[in-house]
């Protein structure tokens, strides 16, 4: 017995595992919950990115593909489309992190009934749909962090930073990614 | 959880690792973007894209848009992809075989490679016959689509013979796992008439008729004849037909879609009974089950081979374990408010249970509002209000107090369970009955609505305290 998300879901780890595109690792967590995905995205090269490796963890909803997953970075991640901050209580700031996807071609992880979406600006095919993947999620999720999508910042101090001061940004970012590989 | 081990999904990636990448892109365009399998029963939909008919019934139920183009779509407009059908299930076939061959090691490279290649060739020319090659007549015989392996099954023996000792042996391993039940010899159904088709509207007649035929009386399509007739009419048949569908039992008809708004739970119910399918649950799981049946029983109409309504129950019964009414679920709140929602439900046991997570939150409610009401004293402390102001917001302490029956205070955010709900003023006073969420037909009529503080417009409109 398994259920159209279960079998689409094997159906696309198996792709990842047969052809998993550079830099990017994803599967079920445990063999028992096939909705419940980790990934590990690497930083891309040439970006202050590169060399970072960032955890993220990926829900699926029981009518996946119908419904798009949720997923949230793990660890701190300093981008102007992305805030992670742990000790954040989740409810007003859930939003912001899935908005981690809103890249460029943009993914926006919400489902897409018009009246549930916040940010209008949205265009009907930067919306889910069934024919996305979640490795089309992540591939866009790395794009995005070569270059952020300043028209929906999720973390304003970030998107101000990345505008007007790149250096700083710049540094900012690669500090992160030093720390969090315990450097 | 899953039908199959991990190793034994099939999919268009496992090309690339052979010699024959190629193949992962004919593979990967003769599967469903949605469900990345095979193809289902290919639906075609107005803006020419194809998905299977479970997957686009599902997708337009859910948001009536195309879900690779987003154009509007609609469910009636879907239309069969039968050839998409045939290459799908030409290439299935072969497929074990060949992704075999291609896995070998390279000492047999140089024949492996050349196989696939025969293979697919034959197969793809036995799924379309070709209608000029004459053979011998077998009249009033039926081909079916389930003929095609048997045809299959020998080409490939002719070839085998040609080939060495090793791959014969090998081929001969694959056909024997590969025979099927119905593998009887049927003899090629082409016609040794001495007629040809005409390439319209595929009826026979002498090569000198086309051209007038062509011009005076060719219909404009292929006509095809029921099975009945073809039965005693067969020298009209040609190979195209098989193409066709199989006679089969007389078709279901589909079901219409429901407005469900515009029917009672009651109603609703008896529609459920009368479809013959389960009729209990809330009204949210009776609309999704309704609407999964539908998608259920019109794909099974579109298929070519329907199945039979005890295999649909199936289908429904697995689609009620995992998204319908007996899901296990990881999103709790989500099945805690159908569950409430059942009439069956037990309002004693429920309280009971969670007492004491209820308790929590009432304390946690009183705690959060006592520091409100100090934040609030301070602040009134602080702006030095006139006695007369201050001694309206004490009155409005007063009515607010958990102590005091009734007020609408209270009655707004009677919901335990709302965590939100906890930072805001009084939770329900401790000698009521705590109100379960999202109980039918409790909705407060005056949530949302301003609260009025009748003491401090008292106090106004008469210059005194509350009424005595």
């Amino acid at each position: 017995m398994a259920s159209t998300a279960h079998r689409r879901l094997l159906q696309e780890y198996r792709a990842l595992t047969n052809n998993p595109p550079d830099g990017i690792t994803a599967g079920p967590m445990s063999e028992d919950d096939l909705l419940q995905w980790e990934a590990l995205i690497q930083g891309p090269e040439g970006t202050p990115f590169e060399g970072g490796i960032f955890p993220a963890e990926l829900k699926f909803p029981k009518d996946y593909p119908l419904a798009p997953p949720t997923m949230k970075f793990l660890g701190e991640i300093f981008h102007p489309n992305g805030m992670c901050c742990p000790h954040l209580p989740m409810g007003r700031y859930r939003r912001k992190l899935i908005n981690i996807a809103s890249v460029r071609p943009r993914l926006h992880l919400h489902p897409a009934s018009p009246g549930d979406d916040p940010n209008h600006y949205e265009h009907a095919s930067e919306r889910w749909s069934p024919i996305q993947s979640v490795e089309k999620i992540l591939i866009s999720v790395m794009s995005m962090l070569a270059e952020p999508n300043d028209e929906s910042p999720a973390n304003v101090e970030a998107a101000k930073m990345w505008r007007d001061r790149r250096a700083e940004y710049e540094q900012k970012v690669r500090d992160g990614v030093r720390r969090m590989l315990g450097l | 959880m899953a039908d199959k081990g991990f190793d034994d999904i099939a999919d268009s990636t496992d090309w690339l690792a052979t010699p024959l990448p190629g193949l992962a892109a004919v593979e990967a365009a003769l599967r469903c973007q949605i469900c990345k399998d095979f193809y289902a029963t290919p639906m075609l939909t107005s803006c020419n894209h194809t998905f299977c008919s479970m997957c686009i019934r599902r997708a337009l139920a859910n948001d009536g848009k195309c879900p690779a183009c987003r154009s509007s779509q609609e469910l009636s407009k879907l239309r069969s992809n039968w050839s998409m059908e045939e290459a799908v299930l030409a290439f299935v076939r072969t497929r074990d075989d060949v992704l075999a061959l291609a896995r070998k090691p390279p000492t047999v490279l140089v024949e492996t490679v050349e196989v696939p290649v025969a293979t697919t060739t034959t197969t793809a020319s036995s799924a379309s016959p070709p209608p000029k090659h004459a053979l011998d007549v077998d009249e009033g015989k039926e081909y079916a689509a389930e003929d095609q392996p048997a045809k299959r099954l020998r080409s490939s023996a002719r070839r085998s013979k040609t080939r060495g000792a090793e791959l014969t042996a090998e081929m001969a391993r694959q056909e024997a796992s590969f025979s099927m039940p119905s593998s009887h010899s049927v003899p090629d159904q082409t016609y040794n008439d001495g007629l040809v088709a005409c390439p319209i509207c595929l009826e026979r007649m002498k090569e000198v008729q086309v051209d007038r035929h062509l011009d005076s009386s060719c219909p404009g399509t292929p006509q095809e004849q029921p099975p009945k007739q073809k039965s005693t009419s067969s020298s009209h048949r040609n190979g195209f037909q098989v193409l066709s569908r199989p006679a089969a039992p007389p078709k279901p008809e589909r079901l219409p879609t429901l407005s469900y708004s515009m029917l009672k739970d009651a109603q609703l119910r008896k529609k459920l009974a009368d479809l013959g399918i389960p009729k209990d649950g809330s009204r949210e799981i009776l609309q999704k089950r309704h609407q999964e049946w539908i998608t259920i029983w019109n794909a099974n109409c579109d298929s070519l081979h329907p199945k039979r309504k005890s295999e649909l129950l199936q289908d429904l019964d697995v689609w009620e374990r995992t998204l319908g009414s007996r899901a296990p679920t990881s999103s709790r709140s989500i099945h805690q408010g159908a569950q409430i929602k059942d009439k069956g439900f037990d309002h004693a046991a429920w309280s009971a249970k969670h007492d004491s997570s209820f308790q929590d939150l009432v304390a946690s409610a009183r705690k959060s509002r006592a520091q409100a009401l100090q934040k609030a004293n301070e602040g009134q402390a602080s702006t030095e209000m006139s006695p007369q102001q201050q001694s309206a917001g004490a009155s409005t302490t007063s009515m607010a107090s958990p102590s005091s029956p009734s007020h609408m205070h209270v009655d707004q955010n009677s919901l335990p369970l709302d965590v939100s709900s906890a930072s805001e003023p009084p939770g329900p006073p401790p000698n009521r009955e705590y109100t379960p969420p999202s109980m039918p037909g409790r909705s407060n009529p005056m949530a949302g609505l301003p609260v009025i503080d009748t003491a401090a417009m008292y106090y106004q409109l008469y210059g005194t305290g509350e009424p005595s």
